[in-house]
């Protein structure tokens, strides 16, 4: 009897622990629960605010700080801190005029002083590195003689040559402007920036989350909600189960979701899906320093061969957008080149250079890619095509270094690879892959020369004029159509997702509708 | 082994392992001076801008120089700058410790506390339904890779019981799925050497003699059989700490916790070299610390081995 009375005492026990331990795990969810109701929290890949050492602190997209010259739609430079700018003595001099009233988080007046400050640290600390942009302010203000301070709102930038393009150059991450006070002597920040943006960064951990809160004093239209948290998530499978579970809201940031995840969210309806353009194109690099793809026409039976169309219809969801033009559809010089797929033409042009040989090649797949894209898959498209003319591919996949290291010193056939556009001018782009020495060309062992594109290359320097350099940028993309030094395949698109029971998270070419998120009322 | 001896056995330890990682790290294809000046997908630097960036780095330097700077450092307790983040690799070491710490020592604690009365349970139901189970569920265990389990485990506990959180940490409810997926494996294995040891122990001439005086079976399974099979659980548990520290890699990345792995493998895919060397100086010091308190429970579980050591 007393034997049973002690197990039935024990089994007691052992309930009461568990239903103490559920018990705790509830009151932790409701206490989550209640803290939701004040703040939105949604996830990125990737840490938003690497911190003090970082150029930028925090990227664009958490709309802590804010540009002089904003980025539009489509590309164009927009007024950001600046509302107006004029051009004078042929290009070698702008001047920029500010809002007036602005202040920072930290109470502090923006005006030409504080713009004045904050180009002479970007300049001291460029190249600063950054995971978002590097800040390299002697590159893309290259020959900057003089920032002066014109009157309290308006500041003028003289430079050694005509800079006709400038203002594309200081699009978003071109152009950041802090409160002085947030940089220390060394250059670094100086604990949390003060920006002007519509959100103050209150507090965040490296690589665990960051904490936004709305600023009250905005100049312009406020964000609707009080507090986001953005946690960190690398997995991309994570990522996705914690937005299914309604822990996290939303996702955002380049690679957020997966087109394959977003089709499955498509079909539910407590989801919601935003696309937009993105400045990432895709592309394969062929090693031109060697056989078989030194020959121009082996580079032109791949372009013909692949179904550009199917790729991005079987792999991608349909979101991203078929192209054979080097650069993206995101820059205003954009000039689009017809896709042709020819097979016929593809087999003819491809026999021509093996002899009716079979020849092995490696396609080097870097593992980013694998993380962030299908790329398995599609470097497993790209084996399955090429076989048909005569192609045996091996698919090696690389770490980021390796890959690097493979592409530069020429050790392999074919590469799988991304590009964003450095700026909205394409001129760094396009000089890095058709130049001569260009590095991209070098780097990647692409092997390009020809001398009309270092020509009109030159040319482009030299032109002022915005629609002259629109129309070289259309004769340099039609020789890249024809030689290819790099294959394009697709523009990738911005991909975000949200909980239907959040609205205004809207996908934007780089980053996300921020302010305008809240929760829909019940 | 004197305690001279063991220090001198730890400092070479801890020397090979680090001029072993300073060595993997080097002749690895990739280029750290690429890596930083090309670290956000978009810049592509030229020749001579890489060129500038090794010898700021002192990547030009003759290998032999590089690692002896790197010790020079280090015996001043100083691990270097990470070429990526430009942050001090002592002070993201120190800061992501609690972390991984904290998931280790959950992993483990699930392990003993699971693995060794799991084993006694086996053991002491020899060749009935229960040890049949518990020896599939053994295999199983020990067969099925983390990473599988970290994703069943966030399906079935996040995504449909909505239980615990998929990632992250701040509350004890984190910790409690990655340090799981992180012991399971060591759990199945601690069952199994549990279970084979008190199978050892049980038929033993002074177990029987116990048992016929009538001592209790808990008393006799505390005080005789656990004590004397803790000696070779005790070489496992120190051995495959380290084991789980190195697993906390695969349970970081999944589960989104901003640990030591997490640290280390960004670095090695970025050739970040010092923290590749400052994660392996730490990793090892880990070993040789854990080894030295094994090596001290040893004497505390079977004062006869502090003796044997004491009359050598």
């Amino acid at each position: 009897m007393k034997q049973r009375l002690k197990n039935i005492g024990l089994f007691f026990l052992i309930v009461s622990l568990l239903a103490g331990i559920i018990g705790c795990s509830n009151v932790a969810n409701q206490t989550a629960n209640h803290a939701d109701e004040k703040e939105i929290v949604l996830a990125a890949p990737r840490d938003l605010a690497p911190g003090e050492k970082d150029a930028y602190y925090t990227s664009i997209i958490t709309y802590v700080w804010e540009p002089l010259v904003g980025m539009g739609e489509n590309g164009e430079p927009i007024p950001g801190l600046a509302t107006s700018w004029e051009m004078a003595n042929g290009a070698k001099e702008w001047i920029f005029t500010l809002r007036k009233g602005m202040k920072f988080h930290d109470g502090k007046p923006v005006n030409a002083d504080a713009v004045v400050t904050n180009y002479k640290r970007h300049w001291e600390v460029s190249p600063k590195n950054s995971p978002f942009y590097t800040l390299d302010f002697k590159k893309s203000y290259a020959g900057l003689q003089a920032i002066e301070k014109v009157d309290e709102q308006r500041v003028k930038f003289v430079f050694e040559q005509p800079q006709p393009t400038l203002l594309y150059a200081m699009e978003n991450f071109g152009s950041p402007i802090y409160s002085p006070d947030s940089f220390a002597e060394n250059g670094d920040f100086k604990g949390i920036p003060a920006g002007t943006g519509p959100f103050k960064l209150v507090s965040h951990e490296k690589d665990h989350y960051m904490l936004l809160e709305r600023n009250e004093e905005y100049y312009g239209e406020k964000a609707k909600a009080k507090q986001i948290r953005i946690n960190v998530i690398p997995d991309a499978d994570t990522r996705f189960s914690a937005l299914k579970s309604g822990e996290i809201m939303g996702v955002i940031d380049l690679g957020a979701i997966s087109p394959d995840q977003a089709n499955q969210l498509k079909q539910n309806h407590d989801f919601s899906i935003s696309v937009n353009k993105s400045s990432v194109s895709h592309y394969i690099h062929p090693n031109g320093t060697k056989y078989p793809f030194n020959d121009v026409k082996m580079r032109q039976a791949v372009s013909l061969l692949l179904d550009r169309k199917q790729l991005v219809d079987s792999l991608y969801g349909g979101y991203a957008t078929p192209t054979a033009t080097m650069i993206n559809a995101m820059s205003p010089f954009y000039v689009e080149q017809p896709i042709e797929h020819s097979p016929e033409k593809a087999k003819k042009l491809a026999n021509e250079v093996l002899q009716g040989k079979r020849k092995s090649v490696t396609l080097i797949v870097p593992s980013y890619g694998i993380d962030r894209y299908p790329y398995k898959a599609q470097a497993e498209w790209v084996q399955a095509v090429l076989k048909e003319i005569g192609l045996d591919v091996s698919i090696k996949i690389l770490d980021g270094a390796a890959f690097k290291e493979a592409q530069r010193t020429g050790d392999y056939n074919l590469a799988l690879a991304t590009q964003g556009l450095p700026n909205m001018d394409p001129y760094t782009l396009l000089a890095n892959y058709m130049q001569s020495h260009g590095a991209s060309n070098k780097n990647y062992s692409l092997g390009y020369q020809n001398a009309e594109a270092d020509a009109l290359l030159k040319d482009v320097q030299k032109t002022l004029n915005i629609e002259e350099r629109k129309k070289i940028y259309g004769c340099l993309l039609q020789i890249a159509a024809q030689d290819w030094p790099t294959i394009p395949l697709f523009h990738d698109a911005t991909l975000v997702s949200s909980n239907a029971k959040l609205q205004g998270l809207n996908a934007l070419p780089y980053g996300v509708t921020l302010p305008q998120i809240e929760r829909k009322k019940e | 082994m004197t305690g001279r001896q063991k220090l001198i056995g730890s400092i070479c330890t801890l020397l090979g392992a680090s001029l072993l990682a300073f060595v993997l790290g080097v002749i690895a294809p990739g280029d750290p001076a690429l890596e930083v000046l090309s670290m956000n997908g978009l810049n592509e630097p030229t020749e001579a801008e890489i060129a500038a960036k090794r010898e700021e780095l002192g990547l030009n330097l003759p290998i032999w120089k590089q690692y002896m700077h790197w010790l020079g450092m280090v015996l001043q307790g100083d691990l270097g700058v990470s070429y990526i983040t430009q942050q001090s690799v002592s002070a993201e070491l120190i800061q992501r410790l609690p972390i991984t710490l904290s998931l280790a020592c959950g992993a483990l604690a699930f392990a003993i506390g699971f693995g060794i009365p799991g084993g006694i349970i086996l053991a002491m139901f020899h060749n009935r339904w229960i040890d049949y189970a518990g020896r599939a569920w053994i295999t199983i265990w020990t067969a099925f890779p983390s990473f599988l389990n970290a994703i069943l485990f966030i399906i079935a506990f996040s995504e449909v019981l909505h239980w615990l959180p998929t990632s992250g940490y701040g509350t004890w409810q984190h910790f409690i799925m990655p340090s799981i997926v992180l012991g399971l494996g060591t759990s199945a294995v601690l069952m199994r050497l549990t279970r084979a040891a008190v199978l050892d122990i049980l038929p033993q001439q002074y177990i029987v003699t116990a048992r016929a005086k009538g001592i209790h079976m808990f008393i006799l399974m505390l005080r005789h059989v656990l004590l004397n099979a803790f000696i070779p659980l005790i070489t496992v548990i120190g051995n495959y700490f380290g084991g789980i520290l190195g697993g906390a890699v695969i349970a970081e990345v999944i589960f989104s916790l901003p640990g030591i792995g997490r640290f280390a493998v960004e670095g090695i895919f970025r050739r970040d070299y010092p923290v590749m060397q400052g994660y392996v100086l730490f990793m090892a010091c880990v070993y040789v610390l854990f080894n030295t308190v094994v090596d001290i429970l040893y004497g505390l579980i079977h004062p006869q081995l502090r003796r044997s050591e004491v009359l050598k």
